[in-house]
């Protein structure tokens, strides 16, 4: 279980990423922490011609709170996250997510943004970030541009970010004090990826997520208008009715665990 | 091929790889520290743990080109190592062996829990060490020997 | 010895000790030594080229580019007269097949062996394999048991008649199975993977030096694998090697041939370098390390009392498509038919077990084998039975499991249980878990809603397989005398040679306590060698619970006559006769004094001249043997009891509480005994709730990583409370009766009884293996 060839480039500048992709012979991919991409190299279910390897670029890892927005860099590890780095209620909201993505020894090379532009349906950070909301962060040919995370993944394994362009991070919101937040993850081993994932962010108005699909994570929006009506908590059976008006493609299991996991991701926002 | 610069177990080492060699297959078959095992080689077992700057990694989906510049410590770069020292006695006298293959990279996760979570309960180990699969022991061993590790050094 | 061990130069160091490891520092310090660790200058690295369909004809194989000498096929073993592996046993209307080491013509699994590809690295050799080209015209697979067995099935074999490798029946007053009170349900435990952490591992050469092949392999069996390498390479013994060094683990998986095992070797040979194949994880998952799959059809029939009167049952075993060396593919189907009856009283009985061939890897005895399968059919149909009868299933077992009195106890299909208290056991465990308590605690039910469950599960496992049943059986590897070597070395220490192999038992350690025992040796004194043809006595190896049984024994005996032996040449030095002295502390004891075993050995090895002219020229080196007699095995046996939680909305099992209470006979080791008995609880978990080797309906796997295959971690199972019987067996040396298996038997049973239990308001019962949360739903939902 040994990865195909490939060719190893190591950048110091992001314009030096980028036009390297635009430039490469075969598919090139930017290396972020690897542990996604490692495995599934091994298993030579990814064979890129090329790998970018952007550990020497500076600037791709900080974590700032300008006003309203936290800017975290694409290459932040979950390690980092889940030791605390990311202050206040959005932080600790992110502390618990991070908290459960897969093993410490992942979580110390696994990157935010690595994450997010993987898209694995199974995946925390796609749900946890959609559930925050704010904007994601892009590295391309023009410069730097921002997608909002709503509808940035728009399939498994699909997002809206171009070949040649990179994630170098996120603007998300600082939640104030008040702000609510639940998140749950049904797997059956802590650290594996997710069956079913309920994520609740009530700040400025409630932002609620049905994830690990078999698409992208999307917002039930009758739950939303539900919690914003000032309701503080959501049955199964609603549930159930809810995710299936958006997505009726669930079987009888996978609509009943993702319907546990969103009420009792409310549950968990309100206890 | 790309040129490689980094420490592993205090030596320094300059090595011209290619880049799909992991760096678990660099510390085994091009170093000889076969102390590393590999269980799975896709993230899931933990056998291969190594410490990169002093904290656990995966070996075997790092590629050894992604350690350049880097402080790596294989299990059998911890003779002078206090904490280690203490698990390799508690494992010892916890029975927390059996075939000893997972036992590598079980020591190198452990001695991250007991360093990084200096008042972890059974709870907390037992999570932590969700990582590190070990086929033979059941986990009873392993978790008392980390939790007289932890107790001792509180003491 | 370092602190927590027991005093040196004392018998404290023999049987019953908690003597800490002999072997543990080589493995605490990163230094054991796997096949993986060898480094042997000029090897190449082998991938192979698997099938990548179920069932297929015509095969036609095409090299990759610059793979000249790099590459081999079955056409190039066959010219070289390479004879394939051919299990038959002596069962009549057993269907014999081979099992090609690589595929020839036909494909019958996904991942079966087709060609083989060398090149200096690994990677190398994968990037080959990508470029090889495999043509072939594809036929509709055999995939499930149930329907191989339909007359319209294709067939796996093609000069088979239907795909029943052997269809066996095991009555006995079959004519008055019947009872007032029946339940009959069905049960099927799924297909899994063995998983040693270590996969299997194969480095061989032809060494120019020793003039002979050596080969390496991650093994159980390592005489075994010699004598099919000699009859499939048409080797002499004399040209032969084979070397287990440590083995990360085997659970049955590495006593088993192995197709790889054949052919790298021979790949070896005609390469002229040595050759190396890891098994890499997805490998193990896919092809060959497939074990259980089991279905069931039982009917349990009763008194209204609830006196048991007798079982039938249709059994079916899933073997796969070939019969492996030297076990066969019908041990689990018979072993099943013969005793589905566990340890219950019975008058009546009538089963039919049918061993089938399907287009999936080959099964391989896995710890326990069969008899979780067994375990789980027989115990959920009582507790089936407990609850049509209205009875606590505590109680229903306690009624009808074989009472102390009767032991030696012949079954109703003619086995034997040596000796045990079978009810103390159940009680000791149900004291320990208390069901009152959980009964209570039932009625007040759980604030976060879950719902909680008590079960059991109660087994017997015939440990040490003997020499008749296993020729009976027409195995191909049947064990005798089991035989150990022993030497007294210069220094008066002891090198002991054994034939079973060690892969994580405790074995360097335990197998010394009995030197120890026998002789009050300090145990650094005493080294245990094993896993090298070149070295240890003949045998069949580490399987069947056997090793402690066998070796065990094969020691005690042997150290009885060396004893002897030493204690002659101690007379002479103490000048008084032979009958007046003893051993003790390892030194010879006569009337008038004492002479140390380092003193026995100096005048031996260095100082001859000073031996009666008469000294037993065999002198301090001894080869002898043991097997019970009469020629029967001891059955250990336990009840485990478990405390579940359900979460009816996820369907959810969370273990609360587990416990043990088990009959090993003579403890040698407590330490090395719960340890032994906590790891394979926590396999037998892992069948319970997680693992399933899952295929589609064109038989492709659906589980070839861990990614897909979850296996029981470190927060699947709490702290273990273990309780131990001491009845020691009569069979057997010091007492002791066989144990690594035993552990991983009842978990699937005691668990999902425990379920039963929690979801009976429901009505509903989980009857299939792993208990994924989808499986209870679904049970849920079909009665809500
Ligand atoms: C055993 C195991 C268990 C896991 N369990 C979980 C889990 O429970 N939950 C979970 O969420 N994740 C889990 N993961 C995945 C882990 O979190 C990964 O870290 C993460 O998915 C990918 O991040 P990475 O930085 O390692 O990305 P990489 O593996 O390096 O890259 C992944 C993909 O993203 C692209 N990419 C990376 N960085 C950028 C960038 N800056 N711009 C553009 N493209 C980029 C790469 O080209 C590649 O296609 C698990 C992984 C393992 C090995
Ligand atoms: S070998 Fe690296 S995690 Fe299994
Ligand atoms: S001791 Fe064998 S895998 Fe842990």
């Amino acid at each position: 279980m040994k990865s195909a060839k490939f060719d190893h480039q190591r950048m110091v500048t992001l314009e030096e990423a980028v036009a390297a992709l635009g430039s490469a012979d075969g598919e090139a991919r930017i290396m972020g922490g690897g542990q996604s991409l490692g495995p599934m190299m091994n298993l030579r279910l990814a064979q890129p011609d090329l790998l970018i390897d952007l550990s020497r670029v500076g600037g791709l890892d900080g974590i700032e709170v300008a006003g309203d927005t936290i800017r975290i860099g694409a290459r932040v590890t979950h390690a980092r996250i889940e030791d605390g780095a990311v202050p206040g209620v959005t932080g600790a909201y992110m502390q618990f997510v991070a908290s459960g993505i897969s093993y410490r020894s992942v979580r110390n090379r696994g990157t935010i943004g690595g994450s997010v532009a993987h898209a694995d349906p199974s995946a925390d950070w796609p749900s946890a970030l959609l559930a925050l909301g704010g904007d994601v962060v892009i590295a391309g040919q023009d410069g730097e541009r921002r997608m909002p995370l709503d509808g940035f993944q728009i399939g498994p394994f699909a997002t809206g970010l171009g070949f040649e362009e990179i994630l170098t991070g996120f603007e998300l919101p600082t939640l104030g004090e008040g702000a609510k937040c639940g998140y749950y993850k049904v797997n059956r081993k802590p650290g594996e990826f997710a069956d079913a994932i309920g994520a609740v962010v009530i700040g400025s108005a409630p932002r609620v997520v049905c994830g690990a699909t078999e698409a992208a994570p999307f917002r039930v929006a009758a739950a939303e208008e539900r919690l914003a009506a000032g309701v503080a908590e959501i049955s199964v059976a609603d549930a159930r009715d809810m995710i299936a008006a958006q997505d009726p493609g669930f079987d009888d299991y996978d609509l009943q665990i993702h319907a546990v996991a969103l009420s009792r991701a409310v549950g968990r926002a309100f206890a | 091929m790309t040129e490689l610069t980094l420490k592993i177990n205090g030596e320094d080492v300059t090595a011209d790889v290619e880049p799909r060699l992991s760096l678990a297959d660099f510390v085994r078959d091009h170093r000889r520290l076969t102390g590393t095992h590999l269980g799975c080689e896709h993230g899931v077992c933990g056998a291969c743990t190594v410490l990169m700057n002093g904290e656990p990694v995966r070996s075997c989906i790092t590629f050894a080109v992604a350690a350049d510049g880097t402080e790596i410590t294989t299990i059998e770069g911890f003779d002078d190592d206090d904490p280690m020292t203490m698990l390799r006695q508690a494992f010892h006298e916890n029975h927390a062996l059996q075939c000893g293959y997972c036992t590598p990279g079980m020591l190198v996760a452990a001695r991250d829990i007991v360093t990084r979570l200096p008042d972890a309960d059974e709870d907390r180990v037992r999570l932590e060490l969700a990582g590190n699969l070990c086929r033979c022991t059941g986990y009873v061993g392993i978790v008392n020997a980390i939790l007289s590790v932890i107790e001792k050094r509180q003491a | 010895m370092a602190d927590g061990g027991t005093g040196p130069g004392s018998d404290r160091q023999g049987i019953g000790e908690r003597v800490l490891r002999k072997e543990d520092k080589r493995f605490l310090d990163g230094a054991g030594r796997y096949v993986s660790d060898i480094y042997l200058p000029r090897t190449l690295e082998a991938a192979i080229v698997r099938s990548p369909v179920a069932h297929a004809e015509n095969l036609k194989i095409s090299p990759p580019a610059g793979a000249e000498g790099r590459f081999f096929t079955a056409e190039d073993m066959a010219a070289d007269g390479v004879q394939p592996i051919h299990v038959v046993s002596k069962f009549p209307g057993h269907k014999g097949s081979d099992y090609p080491h690589l595929a020839t013509g036909k494909l019958r699994f996904v991942g079966e062996s087709v060609a083989v590809c060398l090149a200096d690295t690994r990677a190398a050799a994968e990037d080959l394999v990508a470029g090889a080209e495999i043509d072939f015209n594809a036929l509709p697979p055999v995939v499930d048991m149930l329907a191989a067995v339909e007359p319209s099935a294709a067939r796996v074999h093609d000069d088979w008649d239907d795909n029943v490798i052997l269809d066996s029946r095991f009555d006995a007053n079959a004519e008055n199975v019947s009872a007032p009170v029946s339940v009959t349900r069905t049960f099927r435990m799924n297909r899994q993977a063995v998983n040693p952490l270590e996969g299997a591992a194969v480095l061989a050469e032809w060494d120019a030096r020793e003039d002979r092949l050596v080969v390496y392999s991650a093994s159980q069996i390592p005489h075994i694998l010699k004598n099919a390498l000699c009859e499939c390479l048409g080797l002499r013994q004399n040209q032969v090697r084979v070397v287990a060094p440590d083995v990360g683990g085997g659970f049955g998986y590495k006593c088993v041939l192995l197709p790889e095992e054949i052919y790298i070797p021979w790949v070896a040979m005609q390469v002229k370098r040595p050759v190396r194949w890891i098994q890499d994880r997805r490998e193990h998952l896919v092809t060959a390390a497939n074990a259980r799959e089991h279905h069931y059809s039982v009917t349990l029939h009763a008194q209204p009392d609830g006196t048991f009167v007798g079982l039938e049952a249709d059994i079916i075993v899933d073997s796969g498509a070939y019969s492996v060396y030297p076990h066969s593919n019908i041990l689990e189907s018979t072993m099943a038919g013969r005793t589905l009856h566990g340890p219950y009283t019975f008058s009546a009985y009538k089963v039919r077990s049918r061993a089938v061939a399907t287009n999936k890897p080959p099964i391989v005895p896995y710890r326990g084998v069969a008899r979780p399968g067994i375990c789980f059919a027989l115990e959920l149909a009582i507790d089936a039975m407990a609850r049509e009868l209205g009875r606590e299933p505590y109680d229903l077992r306690m009624q009808n499991l074989v009472p102390p009195e009767k032991m030696p106890y012949t079954t109703i299909t003619g086995g034997e249980f040596d000796s045990g208290d079978y009810p103390e056991a159940l009680r000791r465990s149900a004291d320990l878990i208390d069901v009152a308590a959980v009964r209570a605690r039932q009625l007040e039910g759980e604030a976060d809603g879950r719902l909680i469950g008590v079960g059991f599960g109660c087994y017997i496992e015939m440990t040490a397989l003997q020499t008749s049943a296993a020729a009976r059986a027409g195995l191909a590897a049947i064990p005798g005398y089991e035989q150990a070597h022993v030497r007294l070395t210069p220094d008066g220490g002891l090198e002991i040679g054994v034939g079973v192999q060690n892969h994580g038992q405790g074995m360097e350690t335990t197998l010394a306590q009995v030197a120890c025992e026998k002789f009050g040796l300090d145990i650094d004194m005493v080294s245990v060698r094993h896993g090298d043809t070149a070295t240890s006595p003949y045998s069949t190896g580490t399987y069947a619970s056997r090793s402690m049984v066998m070796a065990g024994g094969a020691i005690a005996r042997t150290c009885d006559v060396l004893g002897e032996n030493i204690r002659r040449i101690g007379a002479h030095l103490l000048q008084c006769g032979f009958d007046e002295t003893t051993i003790s502390g390892a030194r010879v004891v006569g009337p008038s004094g004492d002479v140390s075993f380092a003193e026995v050995a100096r005048v031996w090895h260095r100082n001859p001249e000073d031996l009666p002219a008469d000294v037993d020229p065999a002198g301090v080196e001894v080869t002898s043997g043991f097997r019970p007699s009469p020629d029967k095995s001891p059955f250990s046996y336990a009840t485990h009891a478990a405390i579940v939680a359900v979460d009816p909305e996820l369907g959810h099992v969370e273990i609360l509480d587990y416990v043990i209470s088990e009959d090993c006979g003579t403890i040698v080791n407590p330490m090395i005994v719960d340890g032994q008995i906590l790891g394979g609880a926590l396999q037998g978990v892992g069948t319970a709730l997680f693992e399933e080797s899952c295929f589609d309906a064109e038989g492709q796997p659906l589980s070839s990583t861990f990614a897909d295959y979850t296996m029981p971690g470190s927060t699947h199972l709490p702290n273990i409370r273990l309780d131990h019987l001491v009845n020691p067996s009569p069979l057997t040396e010091f007492g002791v009766k066989g144990l690594g298996e035993g552990g991983a038997i009842p978990p699937p049973a005691t668990i999902a009884n425990a379920v039963n239990d929690a979801l009976r308001e429901y009505g509903a019962e989980v009857s299939e293996t792993p208990i994924t949360p989808r499986r209870v739903r679904a049970c849920v939902v079909a009665k809500s």
